[in-house]
């Protein structure tokens, strides 16, 4: 068997011939190295994503059968599927991140967020449907939104390309439920009362995740200002 | 919001009237429709009542689709991780998604043959299937043995709308179709999956989609001959992941519910 070397390969280029050598990385693509969090950091945040979208596909499913309004129970049907999809994204991502046990690292980012999941999801009266949406749509999925931004933002985009592809199709997604479900707040609340009862349920719900930090605790999307130094 | 959300708190808006599926099964009326000779009972172009009939067909496919969309969500929610696996809430979650296209469909396919919400009342049969407390139960009477019936619906829809020369029909019925097979073979799949090591348990979720089978072939309403309006579809049951004897038996059934109804009929006109 002949092997090629690299200077054996560069002789078999004609003489004469145009050169294909190329700057391994083009001008226009300006990704760095580091990234903000390591395998271990991405894992964490991703296990809480997982934990927090589980709880929240669950609820979307169990809502369906107690809210009355038609579209609403349409929505909630293919929310609850999208969410589940974005659960499933993360439970492929955690054995690629040196995480086989998948369900131990699917776990809430402290008691706060269970309280805040065990809140999003009580209301069960047929007359709740606001509540409901209320803190999925304006509470829930912005928060979700921010902390998936955030990680998409921070993390590398070399080192942990698969978890910024994965976070991309899941925005998508959060993106237009946040759409579909603010579209649908705004065509329930039409009377000053409602208004009054939309906003106490969003205060309730935004002081509890307060206390927990964001979906992913504390720092869920970044506590400090970072520093450029040492990317390469 | 708490777990096993029982038929009666089914949430709907004032449109929908709800119907108990005995009362329509035992409803005196029956007796005369029974004595009379109305020919082959397959949906055909040539009844007068034929367009009567498939409005109230579509509109219970599109109550039916609202309930197994709550119940595919219900099974999401009402069980830990333990007694129902993430994969298999996955599945039930993609179902939601599929129901809730399908209650779009047939809300619009049902405007399209000019009948509305609520014209026709609503029995919960499918939900109360799905109400058991034991996740195989659930896919075995709702996956199984109604979302199997659902197969023959459509299959006997799309075929009405190939007689009627009826294109928006015929390709929505196809795609519904399309999206049944799947929802029986998961019912199929994890049925057995979940079973693999507990035998007893199989055998007792089968007796449960045999009794739903059984009830739900509304004494003739399904079957094998021309006497029956919906026909069993083995061709898609099997790429559902029926075997040929599960097929045998579940004509077999509509056949003895038939029969039962017949034997039901006689009784009652030799005691009037």
């Amino acid at each position: 068997m002949t092997i090629i070397t690299v200077s054996s390969y560069v002789d078999c280029i004609p003489e004469g011939s145009l050169s294909t050598a190329r700057a391994p990385f083009a001008p226009w693509d300006r990704r760095t190295l580091p990234g903000l969090f390591d395998v271990e950091e991405s894992a964490r945040r991703i296990g809480n994503y997982r934990w927090t979208e589980m709880r929240l596909f669950e609820a979307l499913g169990g809502w369906v059968a107690t809210v009355p309004e038609l579209d609403v129970k349409m929505v909630l049907g293919r929310h609850c599927y999208h969410h589940a999809w974005h659960a499933e994204l993360w439970t492929k991502r955690l054995p690629e991140l040196r995480e086989m046990n998948v369900d131990r690292m699917t776990k809430p980012a402290n008691d706060e967020m269970v309280a805040f999941m065990n809140a999003i999801s009580e209301p069960e009266a047929p007359d709740q449907t606001i509540e409901k949406l209320v803190g999925v749509y304006r509470v829930l999925i912005p928060r979700t939104i921010a902390a998936y931004t955030y990680h998409l933002h921070a993390t590398s985009p070399i080192t942990d390309s698969p978890t910024q592809r994965s976070l991309k199709h899941a925005l998508q997604d959060e993106f237009e439920g946040y759409c579909d479900g603010e579209m649908l707040l705004q065509s329930l609340i039409d009377t000053p009362e409602k208004v009054a009862r939309a906003m106490k349920r969003q205060t309730e719900l935004d002081q509890i995740i307060t206390a927990a930090g964001g979906i992913t605790g504390p720092g869920s999307i970044g506590t400090q200002p970072e520093t450029e130094e040492g990317t390469v | 919001m708490k777990r096993h959300l029982p038929e009666t708190e089914l949430a709907r808006d004032e449109r929908f009237r709800r119907n108990k599926v005995e009362d329509q099964i035992f409803d005196p009326r029956n007796l005369a429709m029974a004595t009379r000779d109305l020919g082959p009972a397959q949906m055909s172009v040539d009844r007068p009542s034929v367009s009567e009939r498939s409005r109230s067909l579509m509109h219970g496919i599109f109550v039916g689709e609202i309930q197994a969309l709550e119940g595919a969500g219900r099974t999401c929610f009402d069980f830990d991780d333990a007694d129902a696996p993430f994969a298999l809430k996955l599945d039930m979650a993609r179902q939601c998604w599929d129901e809730s296209r399908h209650v779009e469909i047939s809300c619009k396919l049902a405007d399209h043959m000019g009948t509305d919400i609520g014209e026709y009342g609503e029995s919960t049969f499918l939900y109360a299937a799905a109400c058991n407390t034991d996740p195989v139960m659930r896919l075995c009477g709702v996956n199984r043995a109604l979302e199997g019936l659902a197969i023959d619906v459509f299959s006997s829809m799309k075929a009405f709308g190939e007689t009627t020369e009826d294109p928006i029909l015929t390709f929505c019925e196809d795609w519904m179709l399309a999206d049944e097979v799947t929802h029986v073979k998961m019912g199929s799949d994890w049925m057995r999956r979940l079973t693999e090591n507990d035998l007893d348990r199989r055998e007792r979720a089968l007796e449960f989609q045999r009794t739903v089978d059984k009830v739900f072939s509304l004494g003739g309403f399904r079957g094998e001959s021309e006497e029956n309006p919906i026909q069993i579809t083995r061709k898609f049951r099997e790429l559902a992941g029926f075997s040929q004897a599960e097929c045998d038996e579940i004509a077999a059934l509509a056949q003895q519910a038939m029969d039962d109804a017949r034997s039901m009929v006689a009784a009652a006109a030799a005691a009037s």
